[in-house]
């Protein structure tokens, strides 16, 4: 029994860590939200004044509805573009291997580079995008991508999307491969088509893959920083201002420690909740079908 | 006679324009998903052609192949970007944090992994909240916390800062790992006499190399791709990593392309050059901390 005790302390170097980075500061990220903390000084306790103000200004809630918007438009996109070439390269054992790898490399890469790589292509000067509409002769539908504060949201979208297909498709490959070859088998003796198999046999035996890809996809893109920051600062206008954004922004920008610790804990429970909520209905779907 | 050849071969002719018409159709769908796979790759093949050329080919054929193979752009970006070093920082941050990680996980993960009780639930739920929990919750704490440490712009501190992010899958994959270990391999060295210590050192951790490797390239890929956490806490030019270094000499107004699309090849490049050779394993090693 001793022995058995005493293997916990083995724990110790590991929850060392976690308790100075981890469990300490999210505690500290509560006990400042209520407070006017501006990084150095007395912090005074201000009680709910952070959260009245997020809640009661138009410009907070815009940044939230901007993060959700934006979650909803990449997850949606992911699932359906991750299914469609995980569907494919299922049919195409022979192709498989190699583009798996080729759509997965964008996620290798940083979103510092990418967002660069895509702020060029979407640039209206010599910018790729635009010149390759014009070279196919749809120079009509040349757009100021970024500039424009009724495209930029899908703009960045867009990037975000590009990065990660080749994600979803991975995991969607691998649900593929769990399912059982007598049923895809029985469903090909039945006569039925390609898109028949898809819809009736797999999807529904995709249902974990898809609880799995969506959950992630989702907490992933809910906290966006990177591709909005580098692409568009934000803008224009504060089209793609993300709750992220604003919190690095008031942290460096403003030194406003307290309000970027409530605005912090806005999105931890924006995440827990839609995590839930996601986590829930997708699980009770997997049983119905 | 006659007709029941003709007959049979008929139907050999019909057989075999269902044949062909099926190779057909498959070629074609090879055809479309490999050109699909090629548009998505359209950007990549774009960021090296447009890292060649001159400020002047860029503003006349914005889309056209270089004319040869400049490398000016290369030399100016490494020269300002201070590349070799920033390698270098990314290279010992990524080493360090791989000792750190893999050494308090694999530890935390054998207690873990052997006693089903209320301590190592309670041990476990911390680590998945740690796993879940993004990482814009404790950022403003962690640069207080820093900062009133003294590990603002340290090697130290980085490190640290990386290691908490990953030290949570690390638990998990070593847990699941050990558990699946045979119990009789630790009962003999007990008879033996060995401590704890010893049958974690000597028998345990010898069997852990793949999920090690496969941590490892995680802990690579985070240090070399990370940025909120380097832009955060290091401002020191000499202590950057690769991606900070990129950042700070493109910048983020009136972008030169001339500077960029070598400082984005020069930054991703040694990644993708790891992931076209360990391939395999970093994917299926996502896939498995996917589904955790």
């Amino acid at each position: 029994m001793r022995t058995r005790f005493s293997l916990y302390l083995f724990t110790i170097p590991a929850l060392i860590v976690l308790i100075v980075f981890f469990v300490h500061p999210i505690i500290m990220t509560f006990n400042m939200s209520t407070t006017n903390f501006a990084g150095i000084g007395e912090a005074k306790e201000i009680g709910w004044r952070n959260y009245e103000r997020i809640f009661s200004r138009d410009r907070y809630l815009r940044e939230i509805w901007v993060t959700l918007q934006f979650t909803v438009i990449v997850v949606a996109s992911l699932t359906v573009t991750g299914l469609f070439f995980a569907a494919m390269l299922h049919r195409l054992p022979l192709i498989r291997n190699f583009c798996r790898a080729a759509l997965y490399t964008p996620a290798m890469m940083s979103f510092v580079v990418v967002g660069y790589i895509w702020q060029f292509i979407y640039s209206p000067i010599n910018g790729g995008l635009n010149v390759a509409l014009t070279d196919l002769g749809l120079g009509a539908l040349a757009q100021n991508w970024l500039g424009d504060p009724d495209i930029a949201l899908y703009a960045v979208a867009f990037t975000q999307i590009w990065m990660f297909s080749g994600f979803t498709c991975a995991i969607f490959l691998a649900g593929f491969a769990g399912i059982p070859t007598e049923i895809e088998e029985a469903g090909r003796l039945e006569g039925a088509s390609s898109w028949q198999r898809f819809r009736y046999l797999e999807l529904p035996l995709l249902g974990p893959s898809i609880t799995v890809s969506v959950i992630l996809t989702t907490i992933g893109t809910l906290k966006t920083f990177e591709l909005p920051f580098i692409l568009t600062k934000g803008g224009p206008d504060g089209a793609t201002r993300t709750l992220s954004i604003e919190i690095i922004d008031n942290l460096f920008g403003q030194y406003k420690f307290g309000f970027a610790s409530a605005l912090s804990i806005v999105m931890l429970i924006i995440v827990i909740a839609v995590a839930m909520v996601q986590n829930k209905v997708l699980r009770d779907r997997e049983n119905v079908t | 006679m006659t007709t029941a050849t003709d007959i049979r071969s008929i139907d050999r002719v019909e057989v075999d324009r269902g044949h062909i018409a099926r190779r057909i159709k498959s070629v074609l769908v090879h055809g479309l998903v490999l050109f699909l796979v090629a548009i998505m790759l359209l950007p990549l093949f774009y960021m090296v052609m447009m890292s060649f050329k001159t400020s002047t080919e860029i503003a006349q054929d914005p889309l056209g192949l270089p004319s040869s193979l400049y490398l000016g752009n290369y030399m100016n970006a490494l020269a300002s970007m201070g590349y070799v070093r920033s390698v270098l920082n990314s290279l010992g941050i990524t080493i360090s944090v791989i000792v750190v990680v893999v050494l308090a996980g694999a530890m935390a993960a054998y207690p873990l992994a052997r006693i089903q009780n209320r301590i190592s639930r309670i041990i476990v739920m911390i680590m998945a909240l740690g796993l879940a929990t993004p990482n814009f919750v404790t950022i403003t704490p962690i640069y207080v916390i820093f900062r009133d440490l003294g590990l603002l712009d340290s090697y130290v501190g980085i490190v640290l800062a990386f290691a908490s992010l990953k030290l949570p899958l690390a638990v998990f994959f070593y847990t699941g790992f050990i558990a699946a270990i045979p119990i009789e391999l630790e009962e003999a060295a007990r008879l033996e006499n060995c401590n704890n210590w010893q049958v974690f050192w000597h028998v345990i951790r010898p069997l852990l190399a793949p999920v090690t490797a496969t941590l490892s390239l995680f802990v690579m890929l985070m240090v070399w791709n990370d940025f909120t956490y380097p832009l955060l806490l290091l401002t020191d030019k000499d202590k950057f990593t690769v991606m900070i270094a990129v950042y700070r000499s493109v910048g983020n107004t009136g972008i030169d392309p001339t500077m960029l699309f070598p400082a984005a090849v020069l930054g991703s490049l040694p990644l993708l050059i790891l992931f076209a050779v360990f391939q395999r394993r970093i994917m299926s090693g996502a896939m498995a901390g996917a589904v955790k």
